[in-house]
This record gives C-alpha cells, sequence and structure tokens, in this order.
C-alpha cells in the first residue's frame, strides 16, 4: 500500500463523506424538529434518483439541471408525506415511539413496491451526463468530477442551510417550533405548517443528494436501503437533530468507509462506520455533538 | 437510640456549581421532618442524595445504622427507603394496582401475596376504588396518592416526600396531610420537601431549613418561622412564607 | 378483584389451550402443501414475535436486529450439525444459549444508551454480523450452507415427504413461547419489564434493578429467537446469511407484535395470523410476476394499522381492555 493509494482513497472518501452528511442532512433536520426519524428516508434518494433518471431519459435534461426541479419535487413530497401520514402517527396516543417508526417504515415498504411496478427492478444508469466518468487530477490525485460536485454542492448547501436556519423568519419559526411546539402555537405559528415545511426541506435536500448520486450510481428500487443505513448512522454519530453534526459526522463516516476498504475486503467497508457508530455512542450515549 | 437518617458533612458539587455544601441532618426513627428552603436552596439536591440519585461529591449518608453513600437508588429501596418525585412519574401504560405491585414486589414474589399487599395500601391511601384504571387516567392529585401508595407498598422505613402537597387544592392538600399522618402512625418515619411552608408546618414536628446549599436553622416549625434568617431568605418570596 | 384477575388469566389460558388444539387438528383436513407451508410460517412467526414482544413490548427496549439471534440459531444448529454431525436437538439448544450470552454481552454495553440511539445500535449490530458471516468461508460465507435431507427422521429432525412433522413443530414453538410470556407476565419480571419500559426512573426508587431486568429480557427473548431460527434452518434445509441474518427478518419479527398490538400477550399471534399469509398470498398470487404489488399491499396495511390503531388489533377482540383504555 503506497502513500498515494492512501492519499487517493482518503480523498474519496472525504469526498463521499461529504455527500453522505447532505444525505443525513434531511433526516437529522427533520429529527431536530419532531422527534420523528423517517425511515422512509432512503426511499426519498431513491424517488430522486428515479426523477432525476426519467428526466435524463425522456427529455435529455442533464441532471445538473434537473437537480433544482428534483429537489423542488421532492420538497413537495416530503410536505405531503407529512400531511397525509407523520401528522397522525405523531398524534398517537399509544406506543408513539413504535407508530411513527413503523409508520413511515410502511410508507418505505411501499414506495419501493410502486418502484418496482412502475419501474421494474432492473438497474439503471444515466450513460453519459456533462459530468459522468470525467476525473479532475489535483496534485496527482484523480478526483471524480461527478462525486467532488457532489461534495461541492454540500458544501454550498450547508453554508445556505446556515444561513438559512439562523437569518430568516422561516429558520427562527424552526427552530422556535424545535424549542417548544406548544409556546409557538401561542404566538400564532401554526406547529403544522412549520413541521409541513421542515419535512418538505428535509427531503428537498436528500433529493439534491439524489441528484447527483444519479450521476454515478445505479438507480434501482431498493438502492434507498443502503444509504439509509449510512444516513441512520451519521445522523446518530453526529448527536440526533444536529443538522451541522451530521455534516462533520458525514465527513468521519466518509474517511472511516474509505480506510476500513484499505484495511479489510471492500465487501466489509461497512463493518468500520458501524464499528465507529459503536464506539463512539458506547463512550458517549449522545453522539459526537449532540447535547440533550 | 440512634437515629434513622444520617447524611455528614454532605458535599454536592456539579461542575462549578455547589448545590449542598456541608449538610449534616438527622432524622429520628417516627419523626416527621420537613426540609424546606427558597427556590435553589439545594433541597431537590439533598432529597436525591438521599434516594441515591446521585453519589455526593464529599461526605457520607448513614441509614439505619449503615453507610449508604455508595449505593443505588434501588438498593437503598430494599433496605427501607421509599420516595416520591416531584414531577410525578407513574407507569402509564400500567393500572393503579399494576403500580403498586411493582413496589409490592420488593418484599415477595409471591404474586398472590403482592396483590394482597397493594389492594392494602391502595385501600390505605384512598385508590382502591380506582385500582384497574389505567395509571394515565387519573387526575393530578389521584397520581400523586398513587406514587405514595407505590412508595409504601416497599414497606419503607423511610419514606421522602418530594412536594407531593405543593399544587394541590387545600382540600386535596389536607386529604395528602391525613395520608402522611396515618403513615407515620404504622410506623413509617417521614422526610418532607415542601417549598410553601404554610402546608407542612402545621404537619411536622421538625423543619430543616435550608438556604444557599446549607443547613440555615432547624427546630420547632413554630420557632423556625419566627426566626429572623429563615424570614430573610424567604423575602421576595413572600407568597411562602404564611404560616 | 383478585378472582377478576385469575379468572382472566385462566380464561386466557383457556382460550389458547382451544386455539391449539383446533390448529392442531387443521392439517388433518387441509392437506395442500402450499397452505401448510403458510401455516408453519405463520405459526414459527407467531413465536418469533412472540420472544421480540418480551424484550421490546413489554421492557420497552425496541430492537431492530433481532435477526441477529435468528441467525445465530440457525447457523449454529447448520454448523455443528454439518461440522461434528451434533444433532439439530442439542445444535438447537446450543444456538439458544450462545444467542443469550451473546444478547447479554452486547446489552452490557448497549442498555446504556435510550430511544433511536439503541435502535440504531440494535440494526448497525445485526448487520455487522450480516457482513461478517457473508465473509467467514468456514461457515460458508455468502453461499451458506446447504444441509443434506437423508429422508424423515425425528433424531436429526429433517422430513422430506410431509411437512406434518415441522408443522407440528412449529405449533409447539408458537405455544411455548406464548406460555413463556403468559407466565413471566404475571411474574416479577413482567411487571419489573413493564415498569422499566413506562418509566426507569421510578422502577428504580422501588427497587427495580432497571439493567438486570432488562438483560434478562434480552437473555429470554434472544433464546426463543434463536430456537424460531434453528427451526427455520432445519424446515428449509438451506441458509445463507442474507437469508437468515437479513434485515427483513428483525422487520418480520417485530410487525406482527407491532400490528397485533405490542407488549399484550395476544398481539403477536393476532398479528401473525393476519400478516404472515397475506404477505404469502400476496407474494405468490400478485407477487409472482415480480412486480412488487405485494410489497404495496403489506406496506400500505401496515401504515394504515399502525395510524388507524396504534395500540394494535388486540383491543378489537377484547372489550375489557377497551374499557380500561378509556
Amino acid at each position: 500500500m503506497t502513500a498515494e493509494t492512501i492519499i487517493q482513497s482518503l480523498a474519496s472518501g472525504l469526498l463521499m463523506g461529504l455527500l453522505y452528511g447532505l444525505i443525513a442532512a434531511g433526516l437529522a433536520l427533520i429529527f431536530g424538529l419532531m422527534d420523528v426519524v423517517n425511515f422512509a428516508h432512503g426511499e426519498f434518494l431513491m424517488i430522486a434518483m428515479y426523477a432525476t433518471f426519467f428526466l435524463f431519459a425522456f427529455f435529455a435534461i442533464d441532471p445538473l439541471l434537473s437537480a433544482p426541479l428534483v429537489a423542488a419535487a421532492l420538497f413537495v413530497f416530503g410536505a405531503v408525506v407529512y400531511l397525509l401520514i407523520v401528522r397522525f402517527a405523531v398524534r398517537a396516543k399509544a406506543n408513539a415511539g413504535m407508530v411513527q417508526i413503523f409508520a413511515t417504515f410502511g410508507l418505505a415498504i411501499v414506495m419501493r413496491g410502486l418502484a418496482q411496478y412502475f419501474f421494474t427492478p432492473d438497474y439503471r444508469s444515466i450513460t453519459h451526463s456533462w459530468l459522468g466518468g470525467k476525473t479532475l487530477s489535483l496534485a496527482g490525485v484523480f478526483l471524480p468530477v461527478p462525486q467532488l460536485f457532489g461534495a461541492m454542492t454540500a458544501i454550498a448547501a450547508f453554508v445556505v442551510l446556515y444561513f438559512f436556519i439562523n437569518r430568516t423568519d422561516f429558520g427562527r419559526a424552526l427552530e422556535a417550533t424545535r424549542e417548544d411546539a406548544g409556546a409557538v402555537a401561542l404566538v400564532g405559528i401554526d406547529k403544522n405548517r412549520v413541521f409541513a415545511l421542515g419535512w418538505g426541506l428535509g427531503a428537498a435536500l436528500v433529493g439534491l443528494a439524489g441528484a447527483i448520486m444519479a450521476i454515478f450510481f445505479y438507480v434501482y428500487p431498493d438502492v434507498g436501503a443502503s444509504f439509509a443505513l449510512i444516513a441512520y448512522v451519521t445522523v446518530a454519530l453526529g448527536g440526533f437533530g444536529s443538522v451541522f453534526g451530521a455534516f462533520a459526522a458525514g465527513i468521519i463516516v466518509g474517511l472511516v468507509e474509505a480506510t476500513t476498504a484499505l484495511i479489510l475486503p471492500p465487501s466489509l467497508k461497512s463493518v468500520g462506520i458501524y464499528a465507529v457508530y459503536l464506539l463512539v455512542v458506547f463512550i458517549r450515549p449522545r453522539g459526537l455533538f449532540g447535547s440533550l | 437510640m440512634t437515629a434513622l437518617l444520617e447524611t455528614k458533612g454532605i458535599w454536592m458539587r456539579f461542575g462549578g456549581l455547589v448545590a449542598n455544601s456541608d449538610v449534616s441532618i438527622s432524622v429520628g426513627r417516627g419523626e416527621i421532618v420537613g426540609l424546606i428552603g427558597p427556590n435553589g436552596a439545594g433541597k431537590s439536591t439533598l432529597f436525591n442524595l438521599i434516594a441515591g440519585v446521585y453519589t455526593p461529591t464529599q461526605g457520607s449518608i448513614i441509614f439505619d445504622g449503615e453507610d449508604v453513600t455508595r449505593l443505588t437508588a434501588a438498593e437503598r429501596c430494599v433496605r427501607g427507603v421509599g420516595r416520591t418525585f416531584q414531577v410525578v412519574k407513574s407507569f402509564e401504560t400500567m393500572t393503579v394496582i399494576d403500580n403498586v405491585i411493582v413496589g409490592a414486589l420488593i418484599r415477595t414474589t409471591v404474586m398472590r401475596e403482592a396483590r394482597r399487599k397493594a389492594y392494602e395500601v391502595l385501600e390505605f391511601c384512598g385508590l382502591a376504588a380506582r385500582a384497574n384504571v389505567l395509571a394515565s387516567q387519573l387526575i393530578p392529585s389521584e397520581k400523586r396518592r398513587l406514587e405514595v401508595a407505590r412508595a409504601l407498598a416497599t414497606e419503607p422505613k423511610l419514606l421522602l416526600l418530594d412536594e407531593v402537597l405543593t399544587g394541590l387544592t387545600p382540600i386535596e392538600a389536607q386529604t395528602g396531610v391525613e395520608l402522611v399522618r396515618k403513615a407515620r402512625a404504622t410506623g413509617v418515619t417521614v422526610l418532607m420537601v415542601e417549598h410553601v411552608m404554610e402546608i407542612v408546618m402545621p404537619l411536622v414536628d421538625r423543619a430543616i431549613v435550608l438556604d444557599l446549599g446549607k443547613v440555615l436553622v432547624e427546630g420547632k416549625p413554630a420557632d423556625v418561622v419566627r426566626n429572623p434568617k429563615v424570614i430573610s431568605a424567604y423575602l421576595g418570596d413572600r407568597h411562602a412564607v404564611g404560616a | 378483584m383478585d378472582q377478576d384477575f385469575s379468572q382472566r388469566r385462566r380464561r386466557d389460558l383457556l382460550v389458547a389451550a382451544v386455539l391449539a388444539g383446533i390448529a392442531a387438528l387443521v392439517p388433518l383436513f387441509v392437506k395442500d402443501v402450499y397452505v401448510q407451508n403458510i401455516m408453519v410460517l405463520t405459526l414459527m412467526y407467531a413465536a418469533l414475535s412472540q420472544s421480540w414482544n418480551i424484550l421490546s413490548g413489554y421492557c420497552g427496549q425496541i430492537s431492530l436486529g433481532h435477526a441477529l439471534y435468528f441467525g445465530l440459531g440457525a447457523y449454529t444448529t447448520a454448523l455443528l450439525f454439518m461440522k461434528f454431525g451434533v444433532l439439530p436437538w442439542f445444535g438447537m439448544l446450543g444456538g439458544g444459549l450462545i444467542s443469550a450470552v451473546i444478547a447479554m454481552a452486547l446489552g452490557y454495553p448497549c442498555f446504556r444508551l435510550r430511544g433511536h440511539y439503541f435502535v440504531i445500535a440494535t440494526i448497525v449490530i445485526a448487520e455487522t454480523a450480516l457482513l461478517l458471516f457473508q465473509n467467514w468461508d468456514w461457515a460458508g460465507a455468502a453461499l451458506g450452507i446447504d444441509i443434506p435431507v437423508h429422508g424423515d427422521s425425528w433424531l436429526k429432525f429433517q422430513f422430506a415427504r410431509s411437512k406434518l412433522p415441522y408443522f407440528y413443530f412449529a405449533l409447539a414453538l408458537a405455544c411455548i413461547a406464548w406460555l413463556v410470556t403468559w407466565w413471566l407476565e404475571d411474574s416479577k419480571w413482567g411487571y419489573w419489564w413493564r415498569a422499566v419500559k413506562d418509566n426507569p426512573d421510578a422502577a428504580e426508587s422501588l427497587g427495580v434493578v432497571v439493567f438486570n431486568s432488562k438483560m434478562g429480557a434480552a437473555a429470554v427473548s434472544a433464546f426463543l429467537t434463536a430456537i424460531g431460527g434453528s427451526f427455520y434452518a432445519q424446515f428449509v434445509s438451506y441458509i445463507d446469511p442474507e437469508s437468515v441474518m437479513g434485515f427483513q427478518f428483525s422487520l418480520l419479527m417485530a410487525l406482527p407484535a407491532v400490528l397485533g398490538g405490542v407488549g399484550t400477550l395476544w398481539g403477536p399471534v393476532l398479528g401473525a395470523v393476519i400478516l404472515i399469509p397475506l404477505t404469502e398470498l400476496t407474494r405468490s398470487f400478485i407477487g409472482g410476476s415480480g412486480r412488487g404489488v405485494d410489497l404495496i399491499v403489506y406496506g400500505t396495511l401496515i401504515v394504515a394499522i399502525s395510524l388507524a390503531r396504534p395500540e394494535g388489533l388486540v383491543g378489537l377482540f377484547s372489550p375489557r381492555r377497551k374499557e380500561i383504555a378509556r
């Protein structure tokens, strides 16, 4: 193993990690807002990837152009999921914790079934896009351009998100609602509206990630499952509900994955991520950046 | 006869914050002792130290002749310390009787026996009619009584009551006072934390006033309420004085 | 009042005995192998879900990693038999014990975790075990183990011609899991678990050793789950990591209890009786084309029941409990 291989894998691990951060951000946002883990998060990613794929296949729209469209579509989808399902799940008086897990899980299964029904279980990929297959050489390190673009997008998204949460009225409403949903109702903020927008925003973030991932990853009905687990681990590692914790944890997860792949057989690369998660929560049961 | 409970030079620090400094108190067998003081006086901390939620930074706690400083709450319960919670913590998905059975099971593992005992305690606490209702369906004052019932089912020598009378209507509070007297009559020693003096003063044999983490005054209720130090500690907190 | 309670316990026992008796007679009339197969699976999932319910329903520690114990049971039995010629009956017991020990070893650090941190830890641990088994050559790696079947033998617990012995074993397993739950429900452990689930701090103050309670629940739950896994290995006579340790098993164990009623005696049975035949039927009648309709039906059902009856379907059958719930 040479120094170059190590640097090379760490570099791609870093890029992938930033993308993981972006995938996890929406999950963390929703959790922070209302203590709900969306177990259909991977399927949100999946439909975003399909949307990107079909926009390309039927209308020859490059993923770079369709990404904002896909994010917008996912925004609507996320808000609708909240209004139709989650809103009722959190109202449950009995077994509240389990109800939200299994309601979103049921949704995930339905979405997978629908994808199989309409899109068949075939693996699809975007054959030629502006960025697809290109690499960039940076001081001897080869970086795949799609992943690089994804990483940049992730950073940009976090910067925007930071200002959004801290500097806008809606961001403040979001923050206030997560602190005390009962009190905000008194000052005339509609809790359901804020939650629906929060779900929309969370879904839009994962939509953005999905659009970029469609450039370099196969699209198939179960694609979400593998990334979903990584997203849960990332969010938990960052400390549930901390959006920026998820960002940092995403980078760690990407680097750990790349490092593990150097040491162990590639089929075991996720073991490193899982081990780091367990190690962290055994020492700090609230994750790296969680307060609570 | 030695005291049932003694704390010797208890210090408790949370980071830089000193919640209790050099607190030494004792509770004799069969006494009802009130632990009072203004907000932030360190009552709750001391209470939780005695109950076994925290371990003191320094000092020791002697219960029934045994050093229990390092024992867990569950181990202290076995030795005869029962408690209630300021914010009620009922087992919401269980029925009232089942709540009490959990307590009774510390003394017997024969279910029939535990169930019989639980009924007895519920009758004692005036909750027998509500035995098969879910705890979540109780009104607040009943939940308070359920907490007491649960603790009594563990057959405590020392019953720790954390603001059980606060926030009740005068009639409910009176029922609570009678319950505490009845419990004492069966031989249980009571240490109760209350913020509002006027409720507890007629009930307790002795009052210990904490202020700023230290024991300020202790003695007979009538003397304590007239003590200038106590009055000044409670100043700005006029609702609490009364008596 | 005490009479009411004992009467209800006795009535539960009687109902269970009658149901088990009826179930035992069904194969005399239903000879169709396909239907018998579904019945075996239904009973197996009833038993598994009942086991899961002990840790997650009664004690409140939501595990989505029970596939680990299921897989350990299956692998222990298969490996002991294939490598050392140990009869499956001993393998079954061994798998149960190994799983119970591992559950406690894992519980030691995990039970400090709360809420979603715990749930995700259980998923992650089961996934790690899955990956390790996929890479463990001695245990057949990803290809798994093919258990050779040499005709019918109770000794080797394998039957080539008829599914009936498997059916009766699965029925016995479901009955045992139910009885264990029935017995534990009115024991110190049952009360301690529910107390721990509802409020660990209050439980601790009443002398409940919270940590030990969770450990006890984990051990019993893992043991019974592993027995189910052993049975499954014998039943299908071929196992690979994905087919006995995959995440879907963790889910399939939890779902019947969730739909039927978490932390209730009858929930897992009711949930399994509804869910498993439905899953199997949709899979073979509309899912055969591989087009996912089975998933759509199944997922919709999960969403609908969780939203409409969060306390589970048992409430519909038990007027008494409904009364209490009000």
